[in-house]
């Protein structure tokens, strides 16, 4: 059993807008939780708007935008958008999901701290939180 | 790290019911930064006017769902809520999955409706360490109704009636816990006994069995008489809700009580009280090992009970002689 | 396991490794052990008439027909849904000038959510998986100079609104000179499984059996050449549940619609013999034959003895295929054509009568033109060089595979006698207790990629930089085709006859109310041009929904 004095991580986990393919948003979840995170799970059916004011309220350090039916281009702009106007900067986005290799730049530069594919194995995110939330 | 002069700003934002500042000085009270006490200590003298609601009862009961629909009637009274939901952290990795919010969707956007989800890091009897403090975050925040969802409630969960004034407990029928309840002595300590899914085979009986068991229970001239009340909170549509309103008005009935019956001093004073000796616990543990720190003292001591030369009595003794000073016993 | 560091340093040490390495995982893919070799003693006591039987004689074990592929072969439906009405109309056009024997057109989540493409939600996501039908105008584009008394149409369109579908398709049949009667296709129909597809909203349980059941009532007595439902257990399958559960679950809906349609006072071997299933196609290519041997035969049982058929068309497991989407992985997706290839032979070495080979770039994106050809193209090798078609039921008499179909049916049984446990299909949905079955499973999966016992070439073992582009170029969706099916939508409700449209509504609301068949009225109110929303919102009404699964917007008509 892992004890310390280190800070718990807040991770927030939806799908936006009206996909409904979770398998893998409530893998995550469940795999954040098993490497010590305590994630609020949003489920489906969010909104820009919904997302950021759950993640102001519960002061989280990562939020995980799961994408899995071509919306990635779309809703990215204006999470991030909502997130600046929130003074959520010092939050990190990430987004996990169905998109061409091609995107991966575009939803970099749109604001996505980190983009991961679908079927990615754990290690790999859990790790990248971990190092990279801001204090 | 954020400077006292950020701490004050974000305290008096706090007033003003800012709910950026609100999250932040939440997250330090849960975490516990250098600077929790200074927090609470100005935040203190402007709590204790909420009415605070607790709901307990075992997973799957539906306690999210009334949450929810007790949410959307103290609004329809143009009450403001907080509501402070705390789920179980893995005894294994430390985490947890905070996924009560999930039900209370129709609020997120409500501008007088604060939620906060906590994980109960090892803390046992329902709440987490912080729930207390959090508390009176969302006092001092303004919030004119409190409600904290615990986890689950087994025998021990029961620290709720620290902190809520109307505690109300969830059971369903037929699941066998309001026959384990009983036992507990859970009966009587909820104020309100919300018989959820009463639409369910064996409602009837379990509503019966409910009735008899608090009608033995014996109550002093004037107390409050536990009322069950049975509830239907999940319908996909409005006509198959039941019950809400009733569980509403009993709500604020029982809070009339206390207030009529000055109970609510009694209730106050039990708060208090229990949060004196929390707050007194943790600090005597973290003068004590303050002190300790670096000296190696600690791990002598550890060893030397280990080795039977020493006992925790009188390592405690020994202790609390040389940092404290304690009056001897006249 | 890596590949070669440096192009001029190759590790000798590995290279041994590799050519005397050994499997390290003797289970199949659901997680039962296998043997070593199989021989006559693991079926000691076969009964072949009885248990396995020929192809085309109960219980089916082989195939539901004697000659299989020589009769005819599988058809070769590739699911087509893209952007607007006429862009997946031009896709599948094309898919058929390259040979495609079946024309299969899928919904976008709007238009399964049962939203108008206009719908606030929606106008984001119009088209970017599927297709949105909103009015009879967009069903006209769609099958324009399309013979429909010719051809065989899948339809997949699995929520409530499979029975909007149903009234738009038949409508402009109808409207262009076709006789019900002579339309041949599918629906897929299968609001029950759609709500773990994320379709909760649109997908109320008693909803689901109710509208669920309206169609296949209405199709057993107008459209005879119509399959009218495709169970769809392949869903099921990619939320990460085993072979045994997939077919456990899928019997399970099944039979809710079953028993609804029993209920209305349909006789067994009225509808039974249209009833089809969605299967999946797994990688573990035997495991995956014997479950469907396993599922063929179950499926002959279960509806001579608990159903009492005695049409042996009534008995018959049919089934399409669509090959596992879940075991593509975005990394070195060229490797996903031979995934898929192995999966479309699974397919056929079991039976299928209808398949759908997934495109190497469903994990990233819609099927490119090029993908969508591989796929095509990926059967066609499979159905006129492999010779697999020669004979029904090639792996038949395999003492492996006739062991694990046994195996297959056992498992199967046990998911079932749970399921039973917690109530019935009806109660293990209401409780949520089939949410936690798929959410654990899924949980469980994750941990084998993680800890690699189960082995995913370029995912975990193999593995290389990520590609930078997706080869021969990602599909994207025109969002110009999808405002312009917006303004259309605004234009159509703005010039529409209103009170035409009131009257129509007021139908379904009555007959709805009444407990009659809603496909009538919807054809109806279809011609007025009432739309998806419409429709469909005012049938959530009469049950007590809201008019709005999504809770934005008011019915016009209250």
């Amino acid at each position: 059993m892992i004890k310390g004095k280190k800070k718990k991580i807040k991770a927030l986990v939806t799908k936006v807008g009206l996909d409904g393919h979770d398998r893998g948003a409530k893998v995550v979840a469940s795999m954040l939780k098993e490497a010590g995170m305590e994630v609020i799970y949003l489920g489906m059916f969010q909104m820009p708007e919904n997302i950021v004011k759950a993640a102001l309220d519960e002061d989280v350090d990562v939020i995980g935008l799961s994408y899995l039916s071509g919306e990635h281009l779309i809703f990215t702009p204006l999470i991030v958008e909502e997130m600046k106007k929130n003074g959520l900067d010092n939050v990190l986005l990430v987004a996990g999901g169905t998109f061409p290799a091609e995107d991966i730049p575009t939803m970099e530069e749109m604001g996505i701290d980190k983009v991961f594919r679908a079927g990615s194995l754990s290690e790999s995110f859990v790790e990248y939180i971990r190092d990279n939330v801001k204090e | 790290m954020k400077k006292n002069s950020n701490i004050d700003e974000m305290i008096q934002q706090l007033f003003a019911g800012n709910r950026r500042a609100a999250s932040r000085l939440i997250t330090r009270v849960e975490n516990e930064t250098e600077d929790h006490h200074e927090i609470m200590k100005k935040i203190y003298p402007h709590t204790g006017q909420a009415m605070i609601v607790g709901l307990t009862g075992s997973g799957g009961a539906g306690k999210s769902t009334l949450t929810d629909h007790l949410i959307q009637k103290f609004r329809e009274q143009g009450k403001t809520v907080g509501v402070i939901v705390v789920d179980p952290s893995s005894p294994f990795s430390g985490g947890a999955l905070l996924g009560d919010r999930i039900r209370l969707q129709r609020h997120f956007l409500d501008d007088g409706v604060y939620i906060r989800s906590l994980a109960s890091r090892g803390y046992l009897g329902g709440l987490s360490r912080a729930t207390y403090n959090v508390i009176r975050i969302l006092e001092a925040m303004g919030m004119d109704i409190i409600i904290v969802e615990t986890l689950g409630a087994g025998q021990d969960e029961i620290d709720i009636i620290h902190v809520a004034n109307t505690c109300i407990l969830v059971a369903t029928p037929g699941m066998g816990d309001d026959i384990q309840a009983m036992k507990a002595g859970i009966m009587e300590i909820a104020d309100i006994i919300a018989l959820n899914k009463a639409d369910l085979e064996g409602a009837n009986r379990s509503l019966r069995q409910l009735q008899t068991a608090l009608s033995v229970a014996s109550l002093e001239e004037g107390q409050w008489a536990p009322r069950v009340i049975p509830t239907v909170s999940m319908g996909s549509r409005p006509e198959d809700l039941k019950g809400i309103d009733e569980l509403t008005s009993a709500v604020l009935e029982h809070q009339e009580y206390l207030d009529t019956s000055r109970s609510i001093d009694q209730v106050k004073f039990e708060r208090v009280e229990e949060e004196l000796g929390l707050v007194f616990k943790d600090e005597l543990q973290r003068l004590i090992f303050k002190g300790l720190r670096g000296t190696g003292k600690k791990r002598k001591y550890i060893n030397s009970i280990i080795e039977g030369k020493n006992d925790p009595y009188s390592v405690v003794d020994e202790i609390l002689n040389t940092y404290l000073i304690r009056k001897k016993k006249k | 396991m890596t590949g070669k560091n440096n192009a001029n340093e190759v590790n000798w040490d590995d290279y041994l490794k590799a050519y005397y390495e050994k499997p390290s995982s003797f289970k199949s893919w659901s997680g039962y052990d296998i043997k070593e070799i199989y021989t006559p003693e693991d079926s000691p006591d076969e009964k072949y008439e009885e248990k396995i039987a020929d192809a085309g004689k109960y219980p089916f074990t082989r195939g539901i027909h004697a000659n299989m592929f020589r009769g005819r072969l599988w058809t070769k439906r590739e699911v087509v849904g893209i952007g607007s009405p006429a862009d997946t109309h031009d896709r599948l056009q094309y898919l058929v000038e390259q040979g495609g024997s079946g024309l299969n057109t899928i919904a976008d989540v709007t238009y399964e959510m049962g939203l108008d493409a206009d719908h606030p939600w929606a106008v984001n996501e119009v088209g970017l998986t599927g297709v949105n039908i909103t009015n009879i105008k967009d069903m006209q584009t769609l099958t324009r100079d399309i013979p429909l008394d010719k051809v065989s149409w899948s339809l997949i369109t699995a929520s409530t609104a499979a029975s909007v579908t149903m009234a738009q398709y038949i409508a402009v049949a109808e409207d262009a000179g076709y006789e019900p009667a002579a339309l041949r296709g599918s629906v897929q129909n299968d609001p029950i499984h759609f709500r773990y597809c994320g379709f909760r909203p649109a997908s109320p349980l008693d909803l689901s059996i109710k509208l669920g059941s309206d169609v296949m009532e209405y199709c057993t007595r107008n459209l005879p050449k119509w399959y009218f439902t495709t169970v769809n257990m392949y869903d099921l399958r990619e939320q990460g549940i085993t072979a045994p559960q997939e077919v456990a679950f899928g019997f399970g809906i099944a039979m809710c619609y079953i028993d609804e349609l029993i209920r209305r006072g349909l006789n067994i071997d009225e509808f039974a013999p249209r009833f089809t299933f969605y299967v999946s196609c797994h990688m573990d290519i035997f495991e995956e034959v014997a479950k469907i041997r396993a599922a063929r035969r179950m499926w002959a049982k279960l509806m001579k003895e608990k159903y009492g058929a005695k049409d042996p068309r009534s008995m018959h497991f049919r089934f399409a295929v669509h090959t596992a989407g879940c075991s593509l992985i975005p990394q070195q997706p060229l490797n996903n054509i031979i995934r898929v290839a192995y999966e479309g032979l699974t397919a056929v070495l079991g039976g299928v009568q209808s398949l759908h080979c997934c495109s190497y770039d469903e994990p990233m994106c819609l099927p490119s033109e090029k993908a969508h050809l591989q796929a095509l193209r990926t059967q066609q090798v499979l159905a006129y060089e492999t010779g697999v078609t020669n004979v029904a039921d090639p792996l038949g008499g395999s003492y492996y595979v006739e062991s694990l179909t046994d195996k297959m049916e056992e498992e199967i049984l046990k998911v079932m006698k749970r399921v039973e446990d917690v109530g019935g299909m009806e109660e293990a949905i209401r409780t949520e207790w089939l949410d936690h079955e798929l959410e654990s499973e899924a949980v469980e999966r994750q941990k084998e990629l993680d800890d690699g016992s189960k082995l995913v070439v370029g995912l975990n073992i193999f593995k290389e930089e990520q590609e930078k582009e997706t080869p021969l170029g990602a599909q994207r969706v025109s969002s110009q085709s999808a405002k312009q099916q917006i303004e259309e939508v605004k234009e159509l409700k703005r010039t529409r006859d209103m009170s035409q449209v009131r009257d129509a509504i007021k139908r379904i609301r009555d007959e709805a109310g009444e407990g009659k068949n809603t496909i009538p009225p919807m054809m109806e109110a279809t011609r007025a041009f009432a739309t998806t929303g419409e429709m469909l919102g005012t049938v959530r009404q009469v049950f007590g929904y809201s008019y709005d699964p999504m809770n934005i917007i008011e019915s016009p008509f209250d």
